[in-house]
């Protein structure tokens, strides 16, 4: 499988059967291209401390079939060891903890391939090009600083997803740097939410059909059976007809006029189905298809509107729809239509004339998508297939862009700061179901093991020590890094430029108090549960920036396991 | 060196660590979620024997309560539990889950307790005393009926039990107890969905319409348990009459077709039957088609120029069927078609004796299932689907992951961890831990006294991983819902020596003498037994009429009196020999006091947990309303068959005889 890394993705038809019924479950949710995109990965986690989180992790992506990973790890399989990573077995003790657990995983699916490196992190990081054989990087707490700066600057230059993990007796934490730059089209919003019907931009065909089939309805003229048998589209387009008529040619738009036009159409028949489902319709469907806003930066965004002859396709294809856009002051038609009563002749053509319309606008996108490949003097050999463009117009209203943002490294002595997120950051305080205490616990936790570390090229990734770790360390412990939180709070509140009075700033005080004290108490141990339960939430995050499928997180999640509740912050 | 539970021990704090590996722990089925339960408990050191803390507390328990965790799982390993099950590896598909479950755990930690079972939840021998003996049950099922049987078992065992699903990326967790949270069955379940016969049969416009035609009607007729004998279709007020009618004789003439099974005209008749003849009498019903475009006749002699002999058509069937994502034109569905029906009546003749039943990981009922109902689309101008589509369709496939059930197993083992520290409190009186670096806890979770604390704070936790901004939430656990048919009764045992001649009339007796009961019902497995218009029963031994058997049987006592005490659900089980707890019988009340609250008064009143007054008074009328209704029909209805009674009581949904076509398998 490694081998034909490279070779062109197979279509769908030719994934063998025995590998696509072992895939079968997880297929129906991310598709072929995703099991593709899996497959081409080659991960590499660099794994500190305990260790658990990071082989949980890798479990959830060796079952789904990730191509490749790599553990760098140089610790030693210790008894502490055995009792909370069940991918460790009483003969593994003294060996390297990386080729034992890559040993196990290894187990779970013969599809993949394991590596395991066990020298030390800081001569590794040394190599030049190191993690250009790398997709995707995995790092877990507790790592020097300055390595973690490294990493994080090798990861912007390559523009490879990476994230920091943090596993701490009931705590968790991750945060992903994803490139600059990041669209997603296959968001796989809910299906109700992507039902575009254009009710309120019906075009000729439709308007015709719609008349057709509605033709003696105001007269009584239809047959209760026929009567009963308009599909609700047409039905909210007939007595719309009716409102412009009665109202100036306006549409309904406010919630009161909605609430009115659907008094109307019920007054068409109480109890037919087919005009319950237009009532139910009616709020839901009567919206102008206008983008959201994040689907307008992203037409109107630097990418978009600067197309040069390398631009990927992404950009190129929104530029082509943002040109559809300004013509039409729509979106292309997705053209799928939900379930209704009809008779079996009617839906069917009901589909076929939103087809029709939607395989018109996708044409439209493609001939200006050739035009932009034209004018901007693009390769013929980099020509953007049509079936990216015809998928980029189904989801056009729900495409999304993630602008990633690097990880705040601790810096002995010297606070961190939130930048243009500082004053959200600092409302996030207040609020009651907001998890930012426990992240400033976690950097106050970082800024103790900066402060209390020797440095690494003296001790090795051993030389790193944790709060809270030590026999009689808790009390002191618990005192410095919540005298850290709070120096930390303090300077996010100055730098927000606003202030918390009494008795909410006591009050969050205590609450990142406590975060801290149950941090320390853990000692720098994982809670296998913890641990498995984060390297679920990580390996979902790691699956939607490999397929770059479904919105992933941006940037920050926590899991809290005492409430068992996570939260997820833009920091 | 250090200790192999270091890292448990600081978290969990050395109280709670001591309690989880003493625990035992009972673990109902080892499939996505369960595999995961499975390996959090063994790395979190549940029911492992305690070793540092000497030889006291070993020789403190009981055989019977033994530290363990104990698996039973019926299924066995298939390819597709590969991607997520990772404690089964190729080599052992067709296994038995439990077996292999424990089998691998075991080579990750030695030392751990656990005990694999590869036997069926509702087995006999999982009756009430087995959940009795655990301190914890996780439900890690798949099925609504094994998820309502373990909870109808944890509440007459009053043991808590966790209960968990997923679906693609969701997932949820609960934690019930008896009296004090809701139970699973609370709150109605979604009924699944029926569609009208005539739709099914005479007027399809969708692809699920004919793929129900041809995995509910069709399939069964040929292969199968006929419709009448099984679980089958609505007849519904839109359905008309006649049509009804009609049908039924169209299913007559199929079943004579099946008599040509093996012959080498078989599929041929079989096509020329759904496709030519029965298209060709609905084409004559003229008003059907006043409004619908009229079905197509299909012919299996049409397609005759394209193909030699019927063995061919076999052999090309087959190799199509392998391209199940590919959507087969009309010729191709019928080759596919001409194959399936070789090989399933091949199989049919093969093992007369056993009807065939739908299974979506049955490739011949799936190729037949899937091209029979492309080929009824076609006759009724609807889109046709690939195999691939079909088969989520007609085996109800839900996508299940990895991540998914990892989260949702260390979810619920999260879930346990406080309701084991509650249980602490509780029994040793504990009201606040203080925080320190031996004996730590959160001190708001213990002493937080708001409403929806209980369980030592546990809350229903919901998991949607496709979110990104609110993956994982929490709801409070909600008192019992004071009308739940199952868990608003009391539960007690009633034990019979397996040699006892008791009749109905000695557990008469027995219930008026030690409870008080005057009016009252009595129901078993079997229907009512017993009720003051009924009492043609009571000289019938309670062994011998099967009221008793061994295992898990349930007698139901409903009060009729006015006073209307909640109802009684006796678990009954058998002793070995002749107790001389009541020489008359051998029968005998567990425990010895059952005190049974008045109906107005909720069960979870009686059990320390406030209800307001207002919502007692509403919920008692209603009882009260459905109690007269009850009884009223009770009264009117003669007692011809009990088990028809008992089914009808049973079933909240009463169907006509035509039933439901369920989607489900």
């Amino acid at each position: 499988m490694a081998a034909d890394h490279h070779a062109v993705p197979p279509p769908l038809q030719d994934i063998p059967t025995a590998k696509e019924k072992k895939y079968d479950r997880q297929l129906r949710l991310w598709g072929a291209s995703g099991q593709i995109a899996l497959e081409e990965t080659h991960i590499l986690l660099i794994n500190n401390g305990p260790g658990v989180t990071g082989v949980e992790t890798l479990k959830n992506l060796v079952l789904p079939g990730v191509g490749q990973f790599t553990i760098l790890d140089s610790t030693v399989v210790s008894e502490a060891d055995l009792g909370v990573n069940f991918f460790l077995e009483d003969a593994s003790l003294g060996k390297f903890r990386a080729a034992e657990t890559a040993k196990l995983l290894m187990e779970l699916n013969p599809g993949v391939q394991g590596h395991a490196v066990t020298e030390p992190l800081e001569t590794f990081i040394a190599q030049d090009k190191v993690f250009t054989p790398y997709n995707l990087i995995l790092v877990t707490a507790p790592i020097d600083r300055n390595i973690l700066a490294q990493i994080q600057t090798h990861a912007q230059a390559l523009q490879i997803p990476t994230f920091y993990v943090h596993c701490v007796g009931y705590y968790s934490a991750f945060s992903v740097l994803l490139p600059p730059a990041f669209p997603i089209v296959d968001t796989h919003p809910d299906q109700t939410a992507t039902t575009d019907l254009r009710l309120l931009m019906p075009w000729p065909a439709l308007k015709e059909f719609a008349k057709a089939k509605t033709a003696g309805l105001f007269e009584g003229k239809l047959s209760a059976q026929d009567k009963a048998h308009v599909p609700w589209v047409c039905l909210l387009l007939h007595y719309l007809e009716q409102w412009k008529e009665e109202h100036e040619g306006k549409l309904p738009e406010s919630y009161a006029e909605k609430t009115e036009f659907r008094k109307l159409v019920r007054s068409g028949d109480p109890h037919e189905e087919n005009f319950h489902e237009a009532c139910a319709a009616v709020l839901k469907s009567l919206n102008p298809p206008t983008p959201n806003s994040s689907v307008r930066d992203i037409l109107n965004a630097p990418e978009t509107q600067n197309l040069d002859a390398t631009s990927q396709p992404f950009w190129v294809i929104a530029m082509a729809i943002q040109q559809f856009y300004i013509k039409h002051n729509q979106l292309p038609l997705p053209g799928a239509v939900p379930d209704m009563k009809a008779q079996s002749a009617d839906y069917i053509k009901l589909q076929n004339i939103y087809k029709t319309k939607a395989r018109e606008d996708c044409a439209e996108v493609l001939e200006n998508v050739r035009r932009l490949e034209k004018g901007t003097g693009r390769s013929p050999k980099l020509a953007i297939d049509e079936k990216e463009v015809e998928n980029f117009c189904k989801g056009a209203a729900h495409i999304h862009l993630v602008r990633g943002r690097p990880f705040q490294v601790v810096q002995a002595g010297q606070l961190v700061s939130f930048g243009d997120r500082a004053k959200a950051m600092a409302m996030e305080l207040t609020m009651p179901d907001s998890l930012i205490g426990l992240y400033i616990a976690f950097l106050a936790w970082d800024e103790y093991v900066a402060t209390h570390s020797s440095p690494a090229s003296e001790a090795g990734g051993e030389g790193l020590k944790v709060p809270g770790s030590g026999a009689d360390d808790f009390e002191g412990d618990t005192e410095k890094v919540t005298g850290i939180a709070h120096k930390i709070m303090d300077s996010l509140i100055k730098e927000a430029g606003t202030s918390i009075e009494d008795p909410e700033y006591s009050e969050v005080k205590d609450k990142v108090g406590s975060f801290c004290m149950e941090m320390v108490r853990a000692g720098g141990g994982e809670l296998h549960n913890v641990a498995s339960l984060t390297g679920g939430l990580v390996a979902q995050e790691v699956i939607k920036a490999l397929t770059k499928q479904y919105v992933p997180v941006d940037n920050t999640c926590l899991f809290d396991g005492v409430a068992s509740k996570t939260a997820v912050l833009r920091i | 060196m250090q200790r192999r539970d270091r890292g448990i021990a600081q978290s969990l704090g050395l109280p709670l660590t001591k309690r989880v590996k003493e625990s035992r722990v009972l673990l109902v089925g080892a499939g996505g979620i369960g595999c995961e339960v499975l390996k959090n408990l063994v790395c979190s050191g549940f029911g492992s024997l305690p070793q540092y803390y000497g030889g006291e507390i070993a020789s403190e328990i009981s055989d019977m309560r033994r530290p363990e965790i104990v698996v039973v799982d019926m299924d066995t390993i298939d390819l597709s539990n590969l991607n997520r099950q990772f404690l089964f590896r190729k080599q052992h598909i067709k296994k038995y889950k439990a077996l292999v479950a424990k089998e691998t755990a075991s080579q990750f930690n030695p030392s751990v307790n656990i005990d694999a079972q590869s036997g069926n939840i509702f087995d006999d021998k999982y009756d009430v005393a087995f959940f009795e003996g655990f301190d914890l049950v996780f439900n890690a099922l798949d099925n609504l009926a094994a998820r309502r049987h373990v909870n109808k078992m944890c509440l007459a065992a009053d043991v808590p039990l966790i209960e968990s699903g997923t679906t693609g990326f969701n997932g949820q967790v609960q934690a019930i107890k008896k009296g004090v949270t809701e139970c699973y069955d609370c709150n109605p379940k979604p009924a699944q969905k029926s569609f009208p016969i005539c739709t099914i049969r005479s007027t399809p416009s969708q692809p699920i319409h004919c793929i129900v035609w041809a995995k509910s009607y069709l399939f069964p007729e040929l292969f199968g348990t006929s419709e009448e004998d099984s679980a089958d279709v609505t007849v519904t007020e839109v359905d008309n009459v006649e049509e009804v009618a009609k049908l039924r004789i169209e299913a007559e003439a199929l079943k004579t077709i099946r008599g040509l099974m093996g012959k080498s005209e078989f599929a041929q008749a079989v096509f020329d039957k759904v496709f030519r003849d029965d298209i060709e009498r609905l084409r004559g019903m003229e008003e059907m088609w006043l409004s619908r475009r009229k079905p197509e006749v299909l012919c299996f002699e049409q397609f005759a120029p394209s193909m030699d002999k019927s063995e061919d058509v076999v052999e090309r069937g087959r190799a199509l069927a392998m391209k199940d994502q590919a959507i087969w034109s009309l010729a191709e569905n019928l080759a596919v078609f001409s194959s399936a029906v070789d090989a399933l009546s091949n199989r049919t003749l093969a093992s007369p004796g056993t009807p065939l039943e739908f299974d979506k990981d049955d490739k011949d009922t799936l190729d037949f299932v899937a091209s029979a109902a492309n080929l009824r689309s076609h006759v009724f101008g609807i889109p046709l689907n690939s195999e691939w589509e079909i088969k989520q369709m007609a085996g109800n496939i839900i996508p299940a992951i990895a991540t998914s059930n990892a989260l949702t197993a260390s979810l619920s083992v999260l879930e346990a961890f406080k309701i084991m520290r509650g249980a602490s409190f509780e029994q040793k009186g504990v009201s606040k831990l203080t925080i320190s670096h031996v004996a730590p806890t959160h001190n708001y979770m213990v002493t937080n006294g708001k409403e929806g604390f209980m369980l030592g704070g546990s809350k229903m936790v919901f998991l949607n991983s496709r979110s990104t901004e609110r993956m994982i939430t929490t709801q409070n656990l909600v008192p019992p819902q004071p009308d739940c048919a199952v868990c608003s009764p009391v539960y007690a045992k009633l034990r019979i020596p397996s040699n006892s001649s008791a009749t109905l009339q000695d557990l008469v007796t027995l219930l008026q003498e030690k409870l008080g009961y005057e009016d009252f019902s009595i129901q078993a497995d079997v229907g009512i037994i017993y009720d003051p218009d009924l009492e043609d029963n009571l000289e019938k031994g309670m062994i011998p009429a099967g009221y008793i058997k061994a295992g898990n049987g349930f007698l139901t006592v409903v009060d009729e009196g006015d006073e209307g005490r909640v109802d009684l659900v006796l678990s009954t089980s058998f002793t070995p020999n002749t107790t001389e707890a009541d020489p008359e019988s051998g029968l005998q009340l567990m425990p010895e006091e059952i005190s049974l609250p008045s109906k107005h008064k909720s069960v979870a009143e009686s059990n320390g947990q406030a209800m307001t007054t207002t919502e007692a008074t509403g919920d008692a009328s209603k009882v009260a309303a459905h109690f007269n209704a009850k009884r009223k029909r009770d009264a009117e209805e003669e007692v011809v068959g009990a088990k028809k009674r008992a089914k009808a009581d049973e079933e909240v949904m009463v169907v006509e005889d035509d039933g439901a076509i369920l989607l489900d398998d």
